[in-house]
């Protein structure tokens, strides 16, 4: 580095500089962080970048349970959430049980999602339109309970615990959650809220398929 | 310069990020290989807590923020004193720093088995964790900033810019991103949702790509690349240009993991470019290193720290080309949700991060326990069992990935799908997935060898280690 000193560039001296001054490099070196951050989060807060869908209902107290087993399992490691605007992927994804506008995502499917669930990997299919495969409570659970049995060759794990009589619903955690959610804006009224009191008994299991039959329910032809 | 300096105390606790190192680096790997075996062997999975879904997490996070991070650290701990020429700060924070971080990487591992998560990749941690994390990178600033403002030394060298940055940036994005309210002691809500949660998700994930797996790993280059060889950095002008326009480029990147999802066009775009651009910076520090290392190359043949340095920066250009090509839209289209993604994302981490936390390694156990490395021909067999199960793994992910992506979009002259049946394209991947498994168990016996090796060399602690002058004839 030295054999330049002579003729040094504008950038080295500038850097000779604040090379020897810890706290306006640090400044620096936060604001080159800052400024694509600025640019890239705040327009989501301050302008509309989704357009809401009338159709898209939030999770029921089951389903939210559902979605909760989802998450503490780590479904979406596998599974991915999100249909993009192609054809092999909305032919596959049951897109003609959809009107032409909803074969793929939109931003306003997810809206009561926190956290979001797309996932990165698809190791299996593709979830967001579930509801539509039209499949029966009965075949989720036995899929859920030993794969293999359903579709041969299949290289998911199997979840019997899941239908352990005493493996069931945490009603008062529940509850809490739909409290915390409603904070943030889903809006579940008093009864919705009440209603997860019936869910007393009713196993993780059964939470889980409600909510993989709520995906992609609401905007069905 | 350094013997008028006490660095005893601050030695004792890279000691301890050393061993922290090797065995988050055993855990962390032998989760890999586990759910590596899991993809094709559904029988492995063991409901309820040891299944793919809840031993994933253990793995990334085993890997990225116990065996890498405790890389970094060990780095950092080492070279504040000696750049700086001052002892750390205060004694009693790094102590409290390194435990806390050990009670926060225990609380992860029970905790993923039992199934509390965030869900959100990189950031599954449930509150309670994100809190005590919270804490010990406070007290890792305020030692760090306070060591530098007591710092004897006046100017700041390229190594510690790069830390500088990491603290930092880290910070915000942590803390932006963990923005949740609780609802219980094991459970949380993001406070976003939908399209926003995915966007700022993402500019959390891809940013600890680039402030956890590659600006503190710059930093090990800088710092262990010269000091090994006793050559200057080649280029200063190089790194002033690519440190700057590498931090400030790489923060737009975040939604190339996003594109053809509903976040609103611009952002994809902007991601998109930026990542293209991202190539430049990243090639500047690959091509500062690179040449930095060619000065020493007849070496190379003697001495596996150098071996593994070049295999570091050999991968971190290979990934850093790949990953500007994935971000452009067309070619996304086919690798996205692939296995290519994986393949990418082992090229970078088994090559770029675990060959800089082998170099790390390497350099530090010898000089710390005072002992000659137990056996050179050891280190060179890892060398070669690591690089040729990476490039098994990588090579066979390409092509698993290629596969599932093809086979997903290929529609007949009837205008259907080829392959309707999900599994029909699983099954075609089986045997590439069994490579990758293998190229891990290469990857993970090197590693046990290399940890033994390591091990050996402790246990003769205080025999004595010369520094070798790589300069001098081999
Ligand atoms: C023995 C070596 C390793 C093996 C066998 C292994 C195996 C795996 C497997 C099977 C997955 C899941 C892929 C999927 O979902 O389809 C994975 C994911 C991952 N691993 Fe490794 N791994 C190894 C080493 C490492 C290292 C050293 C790092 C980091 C420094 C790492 C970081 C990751 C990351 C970040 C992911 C998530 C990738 C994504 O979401 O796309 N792995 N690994
Ligand atoms: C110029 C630099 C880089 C760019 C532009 C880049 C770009 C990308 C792209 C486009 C993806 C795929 C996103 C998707 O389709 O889902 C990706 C995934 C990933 N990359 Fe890179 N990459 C770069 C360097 C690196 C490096 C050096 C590493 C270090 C190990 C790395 C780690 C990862 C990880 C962990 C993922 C997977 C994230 C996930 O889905 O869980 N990348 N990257």
């Amino acid at each position: 580095m030295a054999h330049h000193d002579e003729n040094l560039t504008w950038y080295e001296k500038w850097s000779h500089k604040i090379e020897e001054k810890g706290f306006t490099f640090t400044v620096l070196a936060f604001v080159a962080v800052a400024i694509g951050s600025l640019i890239e989060i705040v327009p989501f807060f301050t302008s509309d970048v989704v357009d809401e869908i009338e159709l898209v209902k939030p999770y029921n107290a089951k389903e939210l349970a559902g979605r909760d087993v989802y998450q503490a399992e780590g479904c979406f490691y596998c599974h991915t959430q999100m249909i993009r605007p192609f054809k092999w992927e909305t032919d596959r994804f049951y897109g003609s049980a959809y009107s032409n506008e909803y074969q793929y995502s939109k931003a306003g499917e997810y809206v009561y999602d926190h956290p979001f669930l797309w996932g990165s990997k698809r190791i299996g299919p593709d979830l967001a339109h579930e509801a539509a495969a039209n499949k029966s409570e009965q075949w989720q659970k036995d899929h859920l309970i030993n794969p293999q049995k359903v579709v041969q060759d299949t290289i998911m794990p199997a979840y019997p615990h899941l239908y352990n009589e005493k493996n069931t619903v945490d009603v008062r955690q529940l509850k809490a959650n739909m409290k915390g959610l409603r904070m943030l804006g889903v809006p579940y009224s008093d009864a919705d809220i009440a209603a997860a009191d019936e869910l007393a008994g009713v196993t993780k299991g059964d939470a889980l398929v409600a909510y993989l039959q709520k995906l992609g329910r609401d905007l069905k032809k | 310069m350094e013997e008028r300096i006490d660095f005893s105390r601050d030695n004792q606790i890279v000691r301890l990020w050393v061993l922290s190192t090797i065995v988050y680096g055993f855990a962390g790997l032998l989760y890999g290989l586990l759910v590596a075996l899991q993809l094709v062997v559904p029988e492995m999975n063991l409901a309820p807590y040891f299944t793919f879904g809840r031993m994933r997490p253990i793995h990334t996070n085993g890997i990225i923020f116990g065996m890498i991070f405790s890389s970094i650290f060990a780095t950092m701990y080492y070279s504040f004193p000696r750049l700086l020429k001052t002892p750390m700060w205060n004694h009693a924070l790094s102590h409290a720093h390194f435990w806390l971080y050990q009670l926060t990487l225990v609380g992860a591992v029970i905790s993923y088995h039992l199934g509390y998560s965030q869900s959100r990749e990189y950031a599954e941690l449930e509150w309670p964790l994100d809190v005590l994390v919270a804490i010990w990178w406070v007290i890792l600033s305020i030692n760090f900033f306070m060591t530098l403002v007591i710092r004897k030394e006046k100017h700041i060298y390229v190594a510690i810019w790069f830390f500088i940055s990491t603290i930092v940036t880290i910070a915000m994005l942590y803390i932006v991103n963990n923005a949740f309210i609780p609802t219980g002691l094991f459970k949380s809500y993001s406070v976003y949702a939908g399209t926003t949660d995915a966007n700022i998700q993402w500019w959390y994930g891809h940013n600890a790509v680039a402030f956890v797996l590659t600006t503190p790993i710059l930093g090990m280059m800088y710092y262990y690349l010269p000091k090994h060889t006793k050559l200057p950095i080649f280029s200063h002008r190089i790194s002033i240009v690519h440190f700057w326009s590498l931090i400030f480029v790489y923060i737009w990147a975040g939604p190339h993991h996003l594109l053809y999802s509903p976040v609103p066009d611009w952002a994809q775009t902007l991601g998109m470019t930026f990542s293209i651009i991202l190539l430049a910076p990243s090639w500047g520090g690959m091509i500062n290193g690179f040449l930095t290392l060619t000065q020493a190359k007849e070496k190379l043949r003697t001495d596996a720290t150098l071996k593994f340095l070049l295999v570091a920066i050999t991968f971190y250009g290979m990934s850093t080309f790949e990953g500007p090509m994935m971000s452009i839209r067309a070619v996304n289209q086919l690798s996205h949700d692939t296995d290519w993604v994986v393949g990418h994302v082992h090229s970078g981490a088994l090559g770029w991060n675990a060959g800089m936390a082998f170099t790390a390694l390497y350099y530090l156990v010898p000089r710390l326990w005072n002992a000659r490395l137990h056996s050179e021909a050891w280190a060179e067999t890892h060398f070669w069992l690591a690089t040729v199960g990476l490039l098994l793994y990588v090579v066979t992910m390409w092509a698993s990935g290629i596969t599932e992506g093809l086979m997903w979009r290929e529609i007949g002259d009837n205008g259907q799908l080829v392959n309707p049946n999900w599994i029909t394209i699983v099954s075609q991947l089986t045997g590439l997935r069994w490579g990758r498994a293998l190229g891990g168990l290469l990857f993970f016996s090197g590693f046990i060898l290399m940890a033994v090796n390591l091990f050996i060399t402790m246990s003769r602690k205080g025999e004595g280690f010369v520094e070798t002058d790589l300069r001098e004839g081999a």
